[in-house]
């Protein structure tokens, strides 16, 4: 349970931007402002902490619906085992960046729908292998015998299911993270008017060679967002 | 044949996607030429990409797949390499290139590649462990020789999603950032040939797909 704590940062999502105050732009690091002011006047280290808690609450947000639908694929018939290696046939962001560059930049209530669909094909691999283990085990007949219906059954493997995706938990949430970091980096994320991580890392990480402050913070909450959930999975 | 028939409609529905791309321009905006020049310096990425992993992981073995530093490796996004690289390029060596963006992907690559490799690898214990050093070798060989063009096929448009960041960081214009430029100059026929080679990989990596079930 312990992998799950970017859940913890959902309520992030619901927080306002930082209020603008271009006369103060770019002040030095003092007692106020740790990290000093960026240039459109607000708090560096703000700004960083409530960009990366947003980042992550939005890739906790995705990697959740994600893995819904992939229980939901992977509980579905063989018809459409197919399709779905198509989807998986190119990442995430292969697909989402032209959508985005057509669109001219995806806001975050149409860009978490998008990585969950495109992030469940991949996930669903993994569970449908755990699913047809299930099915094949005494433990999934025995319901059977006892005369559980398929509605029944589904709820009383639930906690199960909830186990088996917690699993995978930290490899979407590292996924949706970085797609939509890079999708905002890249100038394709939300608007000018959301402050997003991808945008904050393309202004602060080039400053890494003048030794600013900033950049090292920002280099530091990446590594962090990246181990923060103590690795992914090593491979069996 | 059959079993492959959602997918290829699939396939089909996002040429024809490509090729009934919406909209239009409100100038007229001639198809960007293909980037030739990135050509060479991909070759050369993807040549490396093609050995680098499969050497690393023929002489650490399947155990490779279990490093922890491996995965820390792996876990910062393409983006973040690029940007590290940008940071700390010498001013004295001019604005990074193409040496810069291979260094950058491999960068961004390799971890993943090579645990991807080493988790695809037979388990090695307690045979042909037992039968000595020169069996599990041999052993690595084969298997690896089996996977490398299936791994190649499956590979190829992560490297290709890789390079297309890296190649915006560099503002270098290569095959990633031409997929990107033919979307929004609405190029038609450049779009509909790349989801065809995207599809042919598809095709060429579905028996991977097959052994793992």
């Amino acid at each position: 349970m312990k992998r799950l704590w970017p859940l913890l940062l959902l309520p992030a999502l619901l927080l306002p931007e930082l209020a603008l105050d271009p006369f103060r732009g770019g002040a030095p690091a003092d007692l106020h402002h740790w990290l000093g002011t960026d240039a459109l006047g607000r708090d560096a280290l703000l700004r960083l902490l409530l960009a990366s808690a947003r980042a992550a609450g939005f890739a906790s947000l995705c990697a959740t619906a994600a893995l819904a639908l992939a229980w939901l694929l992977a509980l579905s018939g063989a018809s459409a085992r197919s399709a779905l290696s198509a989807l998986r046939a190119a990442p995430a962001l292969l697909w989402l960046i032209p959508l985005a560059a057509l669109s001219g930049g995806l806001e975050r209530p149409v860009l978490a729908p998008l990585i969950a669909l495109l992030l469940a094909p991949h996930l669903e691999a993994p569970l449908r292998v755990k699913a047809e283990a299930l099915r094949r085990s005494p433990a999934w007949a025995v319901t059977r015998i006892q005369g559980a219906t398929g509605p029944r059954r589904l709820i009383a493997w639930a906690p199960w299911a909830a186990r088996e995706a917690s699993s995978l938990f930290p490899s979407a949430w590292l996924g949706a993270l970085w797609t939509e970091v890079t999708l905002s980096a890249l100038g394709l994320g939300p608007g000018p008017q959301t402050d997003t991580f991808g945008r904050l890392l393309m202004e602060d990480l080039p400053k890494l060679a003048t030794g600013a402050t900033s950049a090292w913070a920002a280099l530091f909450a990446v590594l962090a967002l990246a181990w923060g959930l103590s690795f992914p999975e090593p491979a069996p | 044949m059959s079993r492959a028939l959602p997918g290829l409609a699939v396939w089909v529905a996002a040429l024809a996607l490509a090729w009934l791309l919406p909209g239009h321009l409100w100038h007229a905006a001639r198809p960007a030429p293909f980037p030739l020049e990135a050509l060479g310096p991909a070759s050369l990425a993807l040549g490396l990409m093609a050995a680098l992993p499969p050497l690393l992981v023929y002489f650490a073995g399947p155990s490779l797949a279990r490093r922890r530093s491996l995965s820390a490796l792996e876990a910062p996004p393409d983006l973040a390499w690029a940007l590290l690289l940008l940071a700390l390029w010498p001013a004295a060596a001019g604005p990074p290139g193409w040496t810069a963006w291979t260094a950058a992907l491999l960068a961004a690559s390799l971890p993943s590649e090579a645990r991807w490799l080493a988790s695809a690898l037979p388990p090695e214990s307690p045979f042909p462990q037992a039968w000595g050093a020169q069996a599990a070798r041999a052993s690595r060989r084969r298997s690896l020789a089996r996977l490398l063009p299936r791994w190649l096929a499956a590979r190829l448009p992560l490297w290709l999603t890789a390079s297309l960041v890296v190649e915006r960081v560099f503002g270098l214009p290569g095959l990633g950032s031409d997929w990107m430029a033919r979307v929004i100059a609405r190029d038609h026929r450049g779009l509909a040939l790349w989801i065809l080679a995207f599809a042919l990989l598809w095709i060429a990596a579905r028996p991977l797909e097959r052994e793992a079930a």
